[in-house]
This record gives C-alpha cells, sequence and structure tokens, in this order.
C-alpha cells in the first residue's frame, strides 16, 4: 500500500514537474501545473464512469480493469458482489430444497393466514381436497372444503384434536384434519387420508358386534342345559359344585356379552343422545331398592337427590351407567361399608356421584380405568366376577350426554365417582311435566 | 371481477361483510352437499335411521337461508352497494334460495329412504338411481366450487351437465314404466324410485339456476333463457381480450 502510494506521489510530482517546465517554457508555469491537473482528474473521472457503467450493468459484464488503488476497490467490490451472489444461490437451494420436501409429504399440507386464507399447499393437499393452484390461492379455505363437520372444527377454535371428514364423491374417501397453529395467527392445516384407518375402524365394530351376537345363542344353549342339569336329584353328589360353579361362569359370560353388545351399540350410533327428562330423584331410589335386595344388609346404602331438576337424557342408558358405577362400589366395599348416591345440580350443571368406604384405587390406575378389560388387580377384579367393560359403557354413556367423569380415590379408604352434566341437559320440574 | 377485486373497499368492515355473507352460502352449501350424499346412502344402504336423521336436519338448511338473508338485507340497506357488489348481493339472494329447496329435495328423498328402507331392496341396488345421483351430487359441488372461486367457465360447464341428468332422469322414467308393466307388484317401489329421481331432476335444475347467478355475478350479464353456447362465446372473447 504504502508502496503504491509513494509511486502514485512521484507520478503526481514527476507531472507536476514536467508540467511546470513545459509552461515556464512559454511563460506561464501556473497553467502548465493547470493542464496536467486536469489530465489527471480526467483520467480518475474516466475509470470511475467505467466503475459505474459496470455496477449498473446486469450481473456478467467483466470488471473493467484499472491500475492502483482504483484496481483494488474493484477487486474488492467484486469479491463482494461474488459472495452475496453465493449466498443468495444458497438460500434459494436450501429453500427450493424446502419445498420440494414439503411437496414429497404424503400427507396433505395446506399454509393458511389468520382469515383461513389460502397462502399455500402442497401437491397432495390439492389432490385431497382438489385445490388448483392457479385458482385458490387467496380464497378461504372453509369456501372449498364446505363439511359441516370441518367449518364447525375451524371456526370453534379448539384444534388440538383433529376432524375427520368424508368426501361423498370419492368413493367414501375419509380425511383426516388437523389445524396447527403458528406464528402471528398464521396456521398449517394437516390433512391425512384415513379410509383405510376408518373401513379397518368399522370392520372392528361390526367384527365384535357379529361376534357377541353369534356366542349368545349357544351359550344359552348352555346355561339351559346346565340349569337343568344342576336341579336333576338323580345328580351325582361329587358333580353339584363343578355345575353350580359352571352355571356361575356362564352367567358372567353372558354378562360380558351383554355388556359388549351394549357397548356396540352406543359406538354405533353417534351423534348425541336423545333429550327425554329423567326422574333422577325415582332413579336413584329405584338403583338403591335393587342394590340393598342384593346385598348384605350390613352395608349401608344411601341415596339422596338434593335437586328436583329434571336430567335431559336417554333414560336407559342413564339408567346403566348409573347402575353400573353403583355395581362397582358394591363389588368393591367390604360387609359393613357405606354406599351413598347423590344429585345435585349448581352453577355448573347437574352432578351424580356414587362414594363408598370401599378399597380404593391407586393413582396410578386411574387415568386408565376407562378402558376396556382394564384390571387393577387382575386376581380379585375376575373373582368378584365384573364383565371389565363396565366404566367404558359409563364412559360412552357419558359422551353421548356432553358428560365427564371424575374419579378420586384413596387406597383404603374408598372412591368417589361423579358423572358432571353441562347445564344446557337440565330442565327444572315443572317444565318436564 | 376476480376473488381479489372485492379487496378494494376503503372500508375494511364492508369487505369483511362481504367475504363473511359468501361463507356462509358456501357453509349453507356444504350442508347441503352432506345433506344430498347422507340421502342418497340412506336409499342406496336402506339405512332408514340415517334417512330421518337427514329429513330432521332439513331445519338447519332453511335456518342458514332466513339468517343469510336477514344479512344480505342488513347489507343493502346499510352499505348501499353498487355494481360487483350489489351483483354479489343479489345473486347471493337468489342462489340460497335455490340452496334451500335443494334441501327440500333431500328431505323428500330421505323421507322416502326412509321408508323404503323397510322393504326388500331391489336386485340391481338401485343401480341407476345411483348413477343419478353421482352425477347431481358432483353438479352440485361444482356449482358451489365455481361459486367459491367465481368461475364463469366452471359454471357453463356444469349447467350444461344439466342436460345429462334430464337424459339419465328420461331413462330411469322408461325403465320404471316397463318394470311396472311386466310385474305390477314392482308398481309401489317404482312409484317411490320415480319420486326420488324426480327429486334428484331437480336438484339438477336448482344447480343450474345457481350457476346462471354465478355468471350473473362474474360477468353481469343475466344468461336465464338464453342458450349455453352464446355465453360461453361470450366468455371467450372476454378472455381473448386483453
Amino acid at each position: 500500500m504504502s508502496a503504491s502510494l509513494w509511486w502514485l506521489m512521484a507520478r503526481v510530482a514527476v507531472g507536476l514537474a514536467a508540467g511546470m517546465l513545459l509552461g515556464l517554457a512559454f511563460g506561464h508555469p501556473a497553467t502548465g501545473v493547470a493542464v496536467v491537473l486536469s489530465v489527471l482528474l480526467a483520467r480518475q473521472y474516466l475509470v470511475l464512469r467505467r466503475v459505474q457503467r459496470w455496477l449498473r450493468s446486469d450481473k456478467g459484464a467483466h470488471a473493467p480493469e484499472a491500475d492502483g488503488d482504483w484496481g483494488e476497490v474493484i477487486v474488492l467490490i467484486a469479491r463482494l458482489q461474488r459472495r452475496k451472489q453465493y449466498h443468495k444461490r444458497r438460500l434459494m437451494r436450501l429453500l427450493r430444497e424446502l419445498r420440494r420436501s414439503t411437496a414429497a409429504i404424503p400427507d396433505g399440507v395446506v399454509v393458511l393466514n389468520p382469515q383461513a386464507e389460502i397462502l399455500w399447499f402442497n401437491r397432495t393437499a390439492a389432490r385431497l381436497l382438489h385445490l388448483r393452484s392457479r385458482t385458490d390461492v387467496g380464497l378461504r379455505i372453509e369456501n372449498l372444503v364446505r363439511q359441516p363437520e370441518f367449518i364447525r372444527y375451524l371456526r370453534g377454535g379448539d384444534f388440538a384434536q383433529g376432524v375427520v371428514v368424508s368426501a361423498a364423491l370419492d368413493a367414501g374417501l375419509h380425511l383426516q384434519i388437523q389445524l396447527v397453529p403458528y406464528g402471528d395467527g398464521q396456521s398449517l392445516m394437516l390433512v391425512r387420508d384415513v379410509t383405510r384407518q376408518q373401513r379397518l375402524e368399522a370392520m372392528r365394530k361390526d367384527f365384535v358386534a357379529n361376534a357377541s351376537h353369534e356366542l349368545r345363542s349357544p351359550l344359552t344353549v348352555i346355561a339351559g342345559y346346565l340349569e337343568t342339569l344342576g336341579q336333576d336329584p338323580a345328580l351325582e353328589p361329587g358333580l353339584a359344585g363343578p355345575i353350580a360353579e359352571m352355571r356361575r361362569q356362564s352367567t358372567r359370560m353372558t354378562g360380558i356379552i351383554e355388556d359388549l353388545l351394549s357397548l356396540s351399540k352406543l359406538e354405533a350410533s353417534d351423534g348425541e343422545a336423545e333429550r327425554k327428562p329423567i326422574d333422577m330423584a325415582a332413579m336413584i331410589d329405584l338403583l338403591r331398592s335393587d342394590l340393598v335386595a342384593r346385598i348384605d344388609p350390613a352395608t349401608t346404602v344411601q341415596g339422596a337427590a338434593q335437586a328436583s331438576e329434571r336430567l335431559l337424557g336417554d333414560e336407559a342408558q342413564i339408567h346403566s351407567a348409573c347402575a353400573n358405577l353403583l355395581d362397582n362400589a358394591a363389588k368393591y366395599t367390604p360387609v359393613g361399608g357405606t354406599i351413598s348416591m347423590r344429585w345435585w345440580v349448581d352453577g355448573e350443571g347437574g352432578h351424580f356421584s356414587v362414594q363408598d368406604s370401599g378399597i380404593g384405587i391407586g393413582a396410578e390406575h386411574i387415568p386408565r380405568l376407562t378402558e376396556r378389560f382394564y384390571r387393577v388387580d387382575p386376581g380379585r377384579s375376575r373373582a368378584t366376577g365384573g364383565s371389565g367393560l363396565g366404566l367404558a359403557i359409563v364412559k360412552h354413556v357419558l359422551q353421548r350426554h356432553g358428560a365427564t367423569l371424575a374419579v378420586s380415590s384413596t387406597e383404603g379408604r374408598g372412591s368417589l365417582f361423579s358423572c358432571h352434566f353441562p347445564a344446557d341437559r337440565l330442565v327444572s320440574a315443572a317444565t318436564a311435566v | 371481477m376476480e376473488a381479489a377485486d372485492i379487496s378494494h373497499h376503503t372500508s375494511r368492515r364492508f369487505n369483511e361483510d362481504l367475504e363473511s355473507v359468501r361463507s356462509k352460502v358456501l357453509a349453507m352449501g356444504g350442508l347441503v352437499e352432506e345433506q344430498l350424499a347422507g340421502a342418497l346412502n340412506a336409499l342406496i344402504d336402506g339405512d332408514s335411521k340415517l334417512g330421518q336423521a337427514v329429513a330432521r336436519n332439513d331445519h338447519a338448511v332453511n335456518a342458514m337461508e332466513v339468517s343469510i338473508d336477514e344479512e344480505c338485507s342488513r347489507i343493502l340497506a346499510t352499505r348501499a352497494p353498487a355494481a360487483g357488489d350489489l351483483r354479489m348481493i343479489v345473486a347471493t339472494i337468489k342462489t340460497i334460495t335455490d340452496l334451500e329447496r335443494i334441501g327440500d329435495e333431500c328431505e323428500k328423498i330421505a323421507y322416502i329412504a326412509a321408508r323404503l328402507a323397510n322393504d326388500e331392496r331391489p336386485a340391481d341396488h338401485y343401480r341407476e338411481v345411483k348413477h343419478l345421483g353421482r352425477i347431481t351430487q358432483t353438479m352440485v359441488r361444482d356449482m358451489l366450487d365455481a361459486f367459491a372461486r367465481l368461475d364463469a367457465e366452471l359454471a357453463i360447464t356444469t349447467a350444461r351437465s344439466d342436460r345429462m341428468v334430464d337424459e339419465e332422469y328420461e331413462a330411469i322414467h322408461r325403465q320404471c314404466i316397463t318394470f311396472m308393466m311386466e310385474d305390477p307388484r314392482t308398481i309401489r317401489r317404482a312409484l317411490d324410485v320415480m319420486w326420488v329421481v324426480r327429486a334428484l331432476e331437480r336438484v339438477g335444475d336448482h344447480a343450474k339456476n345457481v350457476c346462471e347467478y354465478v355468471i350473473y355475478m362474474v360477468l353481469g350479464k343475466d344468461v336465464r333463457h338464453t342458450s349455453l353456447e352464446r355465453v360461453e362465446q361470450e366468455i371467450k372473447s372476454r378472455n381473448a381480450r386483453p
């Protein structure tokens, strides 16, 4: 740098000296210096013009040649440009890869802005939802995906659970749609073809229903013969015990099959349960007298309806749910314990609860209680003869009524099962009649 | 008029009002699509429960018509829309009437389906009705898509497929008459099937009407009672213009 600076200064000095000498020869040394200076300036200006033209031109133009500092400036600019171009190309490549990979995702992806207008979608989404890339960007998604369930889901604001919609015209196509909000109110809409799963699920339900149905008739025959055998006076005394046990087990099997059938019936009837007023006080009385007749008189059974409001629902289903809860309480409460039922209404809605002073349930089991055939203690519950489906039935019944089941329990002290019904399923006793 | 075209209003609220009306019409359309699919499935699968559910659900379609109608009147009264916006409101008011009628036809089909479910199903499992049902379902879907995308070309092709519906209707009509002549025991069912195909044919007509409103909304041209070919030429000449 300093070398070139010296070289420059030397060149300028020589030029100025030559100009002054030439000027002296004509008697105007100052004019000579001025002429030399303007020539030097003009040269600088020309280089500047060339650099300007180069920078203004589109890429691909060669960098102008220049010596000295100008040359260095040009080299530096060119380097900056090259670096910028490199980064740009890298970003573009990355973006292209990203788009290509999202486009290749087997699930449909649609990007929506806060007004639920389409910003972008991939090929799968276009195929599944019949979107057209040319015209559909900017349109509201609900205008093109019009299934009422989807619109309810979109407007509902609770996106945690996806929604399954069917496309009537695409041969029973079922789509699971899930919205994932992100950023400034934007959301990612994931669309997945779940036709196969839906079909399998339907087949499973049909299978359970059919199998239970088919098992029922042979079982009736077996139970019938066992009953006749048990009452036969000529029966060998050693066989009485085994036959009684066989009768108990066949009764239990019938119970399991009945429960399976009512469960599959509950599953098949989707949508809300009907709304017929149910007199909970009368139901509690009925349940109480039923239970008292069956269990040891040392156990106390209490029932109290603290509200006159009627519950709007399906009476048979509500009865079976309450009876299941009560049966469980009876099964796990030792003789001499207390079982109490309660129906009350507050600002949040109606509540039915069954409390027992039984053995209680460990906290780790509570979340899984409503699973089918879930056993807290496998040895014990088989001995008590339950089907393992009672709480699953309760859960399904409550779901159809928009209600929830809450369980709290202390081991050794007893459990509390409460059903919470929403306020819109209540009606005062006066209007119900 | 493209979808983006109604974004030029100085009043954002007005814009949102128009968009929300459009979305409501299409939501109503979605409900009608579902009703139609449900009614046809009830008939074809012999599902009387589904048929009753569809028939009961018709009130939801009617309620939507009333609410959209009110909203349109409110917009007319308070915003005094002009040009394309006015056309949109006018077309909307007409569209919901036709959608409501389609809903009524679905209710009819669903009633008959619920009743026919108790009888033994015919050997051909309503193959012809299924076919006609598919054509009308496609028409309804395309008609709503055309409304959503303001797509006059799609509206034209959809309106044209009404002819196919009419032809199918004629064919099933003749077939039913043949059945009745061959075996008088089938008369009762054949008459019910005739009611169903008649309802489907009406659905096609209503869908065609909505397509005409879409063309009116997009091009500002009333194409009722004119031949579709002329309208198509009109659209082509418009698109050719730069």
